[in-house]
């Protein structure tokens, strides 16, 4: 692809400014009204969607050219998908998302990165993480919990941690927890420890798509030499990543699973009971990766036609990614499922939910805008009286830590597994 | 065109560095504009580029900024949400600022016991809607959508709406309001004027509502509105609005006091019968032509489809085929939305029974599939909110509005014929969206007394096709030969080629028009509010003695 691809959707984009906003039936409060985060923060509509498809089409005109505001609009966007979600309301001919994210491809291709970038980057190259920490303690997590090392043996399944979970220790348990209920559940997995690979999700977000390339193909040699089937992760970036970005991949079969949908399963057929309470009131946090961009990937290789003489659309049809079918309902299942455990809603769930801010870069890019997105949910979360805030994804879960560091707002911040662990 | 960088500084000075910006990228986001590819030259999808944009935090600031552009002779340009080709700078090289208003987004004040509220020029439609249903109050919102700014429609365009039929325009809604002019100075109007709040529109002395606004509004045309008090109506229905379902075809439960029908009729004559009807006998809260937007071949198979989330575009070609749909596309050919609000049972019951009369006196029907319950509930929930609106441009990306002349359902109905002889004329060259020759929509009633009303062709066009844009510019015009034709005025396509021209073409167009001296009333009043002319033309004048100059010739 190229960002000449998208001239359509920049030339039929009727700026209507919807992807700035929820869906607009979905409102029910001003507070909570919004949903994009970049041109919250921005402020000017080269920070929206519409705005970043009008500076696509005016660098490829050649009638402006990549300064340091350009650079700032096209990468201080958490790439959550609002704006795809909202600008599809009414649309069927466009795709926002993909446009912004090609054209940060375009601009990384041409040289102008972020200097702030770079390290994250280089840390990627180095140590195949994207924390930057050493490759040789990437398995370490899972010291003691006796679980196959898929470089030496086969399995059918493949637990993959990613960088967040197999790092940082703050966010508990949640690996351990995760291997552990396999392990009960009877399931022939394996982890890839120290040589499990960055799955390079991050990196295709920020506009590296060579060294997501490099990621993804060391992953799949690595899976298909262990004969791994399916893949199964607590980490909703890695999700999305093996699910929608893995598949184009000549030869790439390999089943997502999220912990989450393996534990709905679990309950579904009754192998899994809860039996401790955990009394609380908590909020979920649907991560953009798991929710509205949890759709199942469709190949398609088509061209566009027209119909009733100049009406769009495709042949064969194209895929509809709008949110309408993401990963909503099974950690919901699984929350409800917990005695004791109140789970309330935010105004803003499901496919209009606004982002934890970890996104696209912006985290390691924008500190300061990533931890303010983050702020923003939390208050949210903090108006449905809620006692915690859960997600199912140590990004978020990551951001959310921060944004509450210093105690200005009292609000515990969980991973579903680590709920699950409480209930177990 | 370059311009004084102390200008900048000075601009700068008010709003903060990071308020302010003339990057090349920044500056086309705000030219590029929809219909601009059907008035500029070479089809170019941009308005002229702003010399800077400037987003002001509050009227301090927006006064601050105008005054600088008066000391400098810069062009002002306000936006809020900023849609249409007429919210960008209208000449090249004819330095304006484009003041983005998007800070000043505060619901100031929602007066639940006097029914108004305060709000900011980037409050739209959907946001104060949300809050006032929680005090069981609602707004009108405009054709165009909740995605909208209230001080927009209210203060400067024409503020029409499917609640209008119930609530009146929100030019009529407009209440007190604050107006920064051209010249810099701040003027608040109506009861605020004398300090007694903002609960009435008019004054101080003659009306300067009317003033500011006209019956089109200035279009960002006559210095910036800063605030303004919109009236809130009664609303009968659910606190929070909790639509269900996956995107994009949101339903929302119809409550036991509320009806939602779309009402079909045999002919034009009828329609306009079943129209009267319901307006004199008083019954309903929504009263809309929405779904014909597809044109009436294809709207059942559309939104048949629309509801559907596993289906596109390419479902609605084969929808189309269905002899099943081909019926409902019949039967709701000449139709419109109604909703019924009751305050009680009795009352919903009552509007029932007496909608029911109407029906049966005028021959006009239910359309039976759309009244089913998930079409009816998808309608409940378009219609209330009008979240979808954009679906204007569902088709291509490209529409365009031709004819919408108001006047009453006789009149209207007399321009009908041939507004959709006309569009069947123009689709045949393949360049339009064949959707037939009836694509009319509009409002039920646009004020709230006499039925006031117009209704709008929707012409579809690729915007990323120069034959396609060359067919919509052949539309129009065509569209004002045939309005013309038969002794009807031009219509909206007029108000949009408007922009692609001259001043001197507009003034001899104006010239032209019966009643000269409103133009010279205005011309005074232009002179009086923007000595340095800083405003555009979208606030029409004329130069003095063009008139006369265009009766020599």
């Amino acid at each position: 692809m190229a960002l000449e691809t998208y001239r359509a959707d920049a030339m039929r984009c009727s700026r209507c400014a919807y992807c700035k906003w929820v869906p607009l039936d979905l409102m029910k409060s001003w507070r909570f009204s919004k949903g994009c985060p970049s041109i919250e923060f921005g402020h000017f509509h080269s920070y929206s969607a519409g705005g970043r498809l009008v500076t696509a089409l005016s660098l490829m005109d050649g009638r402006s050219e990549v300064t340091e505001k350009v650079k700032d609009s096209v990468f201080k966007c958490n790439l959550c998908g609002s704006c795809d979600v909202t600008c599809k309301m009414c649309r069927y001919d466009m795709e926002p998302l993909e446009a912004m994210k090609e054209l940060r491809f375009h601009l990384v291709e041409q040289g102008h990165t972020l200097p702030q970038v770079e390290p994250v980057i280089d840390g990627l190259r180095r140590e195949l993480n994207m924390l930057g920490k050493p490759r040789a303690e990437r398995g370490d997590w899972a010291a003691k919990l006796n679980v196959k090392n898929l470089v030496k043996e086969q399995a059918e399944f493949v637990f993959h941690a990613g960088c967040r979970y197999s790092f940082d220790g703050d966010l508990g348990d949640a690996a351990r927890t995760s291997v552990r209920i396999l392990q009960q559940a009877g399931v022939d997995f394996g982890i890839m420890g120290e040589a499990e690979n960055c799955c390079g999700g991050r990196a295709y977000g920020m506009g590296y798509k060579a060294e997501f390339e490099t990621r993804r193909d060391s992953t799949l040699i690595a899976w298909q030499r262990a004969g791994v089937k399916t893949v199964i992760t607590p980490c909703s970036d890695c999700y999305h990543t093996f699910k929608r970005l893995y598949p184009p991949a000549s030869g790439c079969d390999i089943k997502v699973v999220h912990m989450v949908e393996f534990l709905d399963q679990l309950l579904g057929e009754g192998k899994l009971k809860f039996t401790k309470p955990v009394p609380m009131t908590v909020t979920y946090h649907d991560p953009c990766h798991l929710g509205r961009q949890g759709e199942e990937y469709v190949a398609w290789n088509g061209k566009e036609k027209k119909i009733f003489g100049q009406a769009v659309c495709y042949d064969p049809p194209r895929p509809r990614y709008n949110g309408a079918f993401g990963i909503y309902d099974p950690p919901r299942r699984v929350l409800q499922a917990i005695p004791g455990l109140k789970l309330v809603e935010m105004e803003r769930n499901r496919e209009a939910a606004w982002c934890c801010g970890a996104g696209g870069g912006a985290r390691e890019a924008y500190p300061e805008f990533s931890n303010w997105t983050a702020s923003e949910r939390i208050e949210e979360a903090c108006s449905t009286g809620a006692e915690a805030i859960v997600s199912a994804c140590p990004w978020c879960e990551r951001n959310f830590l921060d944004a509450t560091a210093g105690g200005k707002r009292k609000l515990a911040v969980y991973d579903v597994m680590q709920l699950v662990e409480k209930a177990l | 065109m370059e311009i004084s960088r102390d200008a900048y500084r000075a601009i700068e000075d008010i709003v903060g560095p990071e308020f302010i910006t003339d990057d090349p990228a920044f500056l086309d986001s705000y030219a590029f504009e929809w219909l601009a590819e059907l008035v500029r030259p070479n089809r170019s999808h941009y308005m002229p580029r702003p010399w800077a944009v400037v987003m002001p935090a509050s009227t301090a600031e927006v006064q601050g900024v105008t005054r600088v552009c008066n000391k400098y002779g810069i062009k002002i340009k306000p936006i809020s949400t900023g849609w249409y080709h007429w919210a960008a700078p209208m000449k090249d090289n004819d330095p304006t600022i484009q003041l983005d208003l998007r800070r000043m987004n505060r619901i100031l004040d929602i007066d639940e016991k006097n029914r108004f509220a305060i709000v900011e020029p980037y409050v739209i439609c959907a946001q104060l809607q949300a809050e006032v249903m929680k005090l069981g109050l609602n707004i009108n919102i405009i054709g165009a959508g909740s995605s909208t700014s209230i001080v927009a429609s209210a203060c400067a365009y024409f503020g029409g709406g499917p609640n209008s039929y119930s609530m009146g325009n929100n030019s009529d809604n407009l209440l007190g309001q604050e107006w920064v002019t051209p010249a810099g100075e701040i003027i608040r109007t109506g009861s605020l004027s004398s300090g007694c709040g903002w609960f009435c529109s008019e004054g101080p002395g003659p009306s300067v509502r009317g003033i500011t606004r006209g019956v089109l509004g200035s279009r960002g045309g006559l210095g910036t509105y800063t605030k303004c008090a919109i009236k809130l109506n009664h609303w009968p229905g659910q606190k929070v609005l909790e639509p269900k379902g996956p995107p994009p075809g949101y339903r929302l439960e119809i409550p036991e006091n509320f009806r939602v029908y779309t009402i079909g009729a045999p002919d034009w004559d009828a329609w306009v019968n079943c129209y009267h009807a319901i307006y004199d006998n008083g019954i309903g809260y929504v009263f809309h032509r929405q779904f014909n937007l597809a044109g009436a071949d294809l709207a059942a198979a559309l939104w048949l489809t629309y509801i559907d989330p596993k289906k596109t575009l390419n479902d609605v070609e084969t929808a189309s085929k269905d002899p099943a749909i081909q019926k409902v596309a019949e039967e709701g050919r000449i139709s419109f939305q109604l909703i019924l609000a009751g305050n009680s049972m009795e009352s919903i019951k009552l509007q029932d029974k007496v909608l029911d009369a109407i029906l049966a006196q005028t021959g006009c029907y239910k359309v039976a599939r759309f009244c089913e319950p998930d079409m009816a509930e998808f309608t409940n929930m378009y219609m209330q909110r009008l979240g979808h609106k954009h679906c204007n441009f569902i088709w291509v990306g490209g529409y365009m509005g031709s004819w919408m002349q108001a006047g009453t359902p006789d009149y209207v109905r007399n321009y009908i014929p041939t507004a959709i002889k006309g569009f069947e004329r123009d689709q045949k060259s393949h360049l339009l969206v064949e959707c037939g020759g009836d694509a009319t929509m509009g409002c039920g009633s646009t004020i709230g007394g006499g039925g006031y009303f117009g209704l709008e062709q929707f012409v579809s066009y690729d915007p990323n096709d120069n034959d396609s844009i060359d067919a919509c510019i052949k539309h129009m015009e065509d569209a004002i030969k045939d309005a013309i034709s038969v002794g009807v005025p031009a219509g909206k396509e007029a108000l949009y080629l408007q922009i692609g021209w001259s001043d001197e073409r507009i003034w001899d167009a104006l010239s032209k028009i019966p009643q000269q001296f409103i133009l010279n009333f205005q011309t005074k009043i232009k002179d009086a509010f923007d000595p340095n002319y800083l405003g555009d033309r979208n606030y029409q004048w004329i130069p003095p003695g063009w008139g006369q100059k265009a009766d020599a010739k």
